[in-house]
């Protein structure tokens, strides 16, 4: 009976041993970042992140054929683009154009230029797929009612880079139009809040997203990812990890809908439900994400992130970044997104354009669709080297 | 091996086998349904939460009140006040509930006497003083006990928690985390665990946040130290110490359950504020008003409701 049951326990012992190393085995293989796993044995994705190095979303067509730079162009890059200090030039002090051009290179962080020449890794060029023509329609269609509202501005009687495309003239009845899409860029006009940019509105925030920072904190079945972006436009991201269904296609969010799982040390994140009101470069509610989140070692963590929509692009797309882990002391500062609760530009923007029609109504000014509230002069003044021709 | 052991052995592989899958899959389950300890054994908060009670209508006890704004009707007394214009459209859906209260002791809240004519201010001017209205940042403790689902993700340093409310969160640091050079309108956590207890304390507030829709409030002295324990796993008690000598005379508390959200597929839903509230603020000062009676900033809210063919109260009587 004792011989009959050892022989039991060595089979079992055997066929245990055998489950165990099946189950454990493929993440061990998978494994490059020993010990970075949470206490409950997940992959561990926490921290401060954020990329370090500059790289264009686009490859210049000057680097067509190259996909990286050695680190002495890199290094001669970086000596490039120190010297242009972007927007630190002023035009006439007290004009609208210098107020435009308020944030200054002070403002402005230039980050070292990174290994890459676009974050775009597929297609292989670099490049962003064309566009549909459908998006193509759209765009057009977007831009030919932006024109209009710039027609009678001193932007379109100087020729301005802003108004290519458009021509000078008295103000298109345009003006008086709803845009054919609901707005989310700055138009010259402001009937009402819908008329500003969502940046002025403080709802610039996207997703995808290649800027800011990101502090992830995990639990077993849940990553949460707070955005640190803009200017307190930040906004918090939970990420479910129940195989569960997407919510019902009736509920549209501004960033979408994310599931998550675990394919061995990646996050991979399958995110839909965006909603019409957000746009990602022409796409909103028929994006389509899944993203791919690897921790690579102690200081980095992989993202990339393959973007969809067959109404926008010909193809889908995959962007990559590596992000660096951020030091907690040294960014402990409160990164809190208030940028709605400090929003007097808003309320300016509009009183300030009821006035301005009030004045022009008593014959004291001149007509508001004359002026130019819509193009960002500040962003004259030098060419990145990084990005610059083409 | 005979065939008696056969059968044994296969019956304990079985087993056997059963026991390690369960114990090394991890189960797929819903954000409704926890094990009630982390990996480090401390109890699990992680999951979705939400208070069921009135407290963010006002703190204190009180009965039930005709509207989120009232208005005297043809008697002068309080408890004969009727619904006031910005609410009446809504019917019983603006009704605002009674409440025990959450006030602990003798449930009162010990303001200084200057602080308690602003309460009483801020109660009378609700729609044009709390902060809420505008979407902004609820602050803390408000936005645990607001009425809609919070998260809570727990981590062995940081634990997070993301409200419904405006899209706040905010990151309770385990591992003492220096505060912040700027006041702030969710306050600076720091937490540890006491036994089963998460203890928060929470600093760094502006003045800017209320407590409830009743207009209590607070300054930027504002010291809050929270508490919470597991009542059940599916339920915590949330007990908050308020201080703030500015405001108040002694320190006082409030404490409530939470109650863990139990449907398999809870999740937070956007709930966008600003976007909505927009109106609200900025209505104003639109080229063609919505809201047709704005007077300056004032927004002169004149009820139109026309009952529908067939709908008035005689026909849906027949009905």
């Amino acid at each position: 009976m004792r011989k009959r049951l050892l022989e039991v326990l060595a089979v079992v012992g055997m066929v245990v041993a055998v489950i165990v190393l099946l189950k454990v085995a493929p993440a061990r293989s998978a494994s490059t970042a020993q010990g970075l796993k949470t206490a409950w044995g997940d992959p561990d994705l926490q921290g401060i992140w954020t990329d370090d190095y500059q790289t264009p979303l686009q490859r210049a067509a000057k680097y067509a054929s190259k996909a990286e730079f050695t680190d002495e162009e890199r290094a001669e890059l970086d000596r490039q683009r120190a010297s242009i200090l972007r927007r630190n030039q002023r035009v006439e002090v007290g004009t609208e154009r210098d107020v435009a051009g308020a944030y200054n290179a002070v403002f402005q962080s230039i980050k070292h230029t990174g290994k890459r020449t676009s974050l775009v890794v597929d297609p292989p060029d670099g490049r962003i797929p064309p566009l549909t023509s459908e998006a193509k329609q759209r765009g057009d269609t977007d831009r030919q009612f932006r024109l209009a509202l710039l027609q009678a501005t001193e932007t379109c009687k100087d020729g301005d880079a802003a108004c290519a495309g458009g021509k000078y003239g008295a103000r298109s009845p345009k003006y008086h139009e709803l845009p054919p899409f609901y707005n989310t860029g700055r138009l010259n006009r402001s009937d009402g809040p819908e008329d500003r940019s969502m940046t002025e509105r403080c709802m610039a925030a996207v997703l995808p997203d290649f800027t800011g920072y990101r502090r992830i904190v995990q639990a077993a079945g849940t990553v949460s990812i707070f955005y640190d972006v803009g200017q307190g436009q930040g906004w918090q991201r939970v990420i479910t990890l129940d195989q569960v269904p997407h919510v019902a296609s009736s509920v549209r969010q501004r960033f979408g809908d994310s599931r998550g799982h675990w394919e061995g040390n990646t996050l991979v994140v399958d995110v839909t439900n965006f909603s019409p009101k957000s746009d990602f470069m022409g796409a909103r509610e028929n994006l389509h994400l899944v993203e791919r989140w690897t921790r690579v070692d102690a200081k980095t963590l992989d993202y990339t992130v393959t973007i969809e929509d067959p109404t926008t692009w010909t193809k889908p797309w995959t962007v990559k970044q590596e992000m660096n882990r951020q030091d907690e002391q040294a960014n402990r500062i409160y990164y809190e997104p208030r940028c709605h609760e400090g929003n007097y530009g808003l309320p300016a923007l509009l009183s300030g354009t009821r006035a301005e029609e009030a004045a022009f109504a008593a014959g004291k000014g001149p007509d508001p669709a004359t002026k130019d509230s819509a193009t960002d002069f500040g962003t004259e003044g030098g060419v990145d080297a990084l990005t610059g021709g083409g | 091996m005979s065939r008696r052991s056969l059968i044994a052995t296969i019956l304990v592989t079985a087993v056997v086998t059963a026991l390690v899958t369960v114990s090394t899959t991890r189960a797929v389950v819903g954000q409704g349904t926890r094990p009630a300890r982390t990996a480090d054994g401390k109890p699990n908060l992680s999951g979705v939460w939400q208070v069921n009670n009135e407290a963010n209508w006002d703190l204190q006890t009180h009965g039930a009140r005709a509207g989120a704004v009232t208005q005297h009707g043809v008697y002068p007394y309080a408890y004969a006040d009727v619904p006031a214009a910005p609410v009446l459209a809504l019917g019983a859906a603006a009704i605002v509930p009674g409440s025990l209260g959450v006030v602990q002791g003798d449930g009162q809240i010990p303001y200084t006497p200057a602080a308690a004519m602003k309460k009483a201010e801020n109660a009378a001017n609700w729609i044009d003083r709390d902060p809420e209205l505008k979407c902004y940042l609820p602050g803390i403790p408000r936005a645990t006990y607001m009425p809609y689902p919070f998260q809570i993700v727990q981590s062995s340093a940081k634990i997070q928690m993301i409200y419904t409310f405006s899209n706040a969160a905010r990151t309770i640091h385990l591992d003492q985390v220096a505060g912040p050079p700027d006041d702030t309108w969710m306050g600076h956590s720091v937490g540890q665990w006491e036994g089963d207890t998460l203890v928060v304390d929470v600093t760094h507030f502006n003045d800017k946040t209320w407590l409830d829709r009743a207009g209590n409030f607070h300054s930027d002295a504002l010291h809050v130290v929270e508490r919470f324990t597991p009542m059940s796993p599916d339920a915590l008690r949330y007990e908050v110490t308020i201080e703030d000598p500015n405001v108040f005379t002694k320190s006082w508390t409030i404490a409530m359950p939470i109650y863990r959200r139990l449907e398999p597929n809870i999740q937070l839903l956007d709930y966008p504020c600003i976007d909505f509230t927009e109106e609200f603020l900025y209505g104003h000062l639109r080229k063609q008003q919505l809201v047709k009676h704005w007077e300056g900033e004032t927004m002169a809210v004149d009820i139109t409701r026309k009952v529908p063919p067939g709908e008035r109260l005689f026909e849906w009587y027949g009905k």
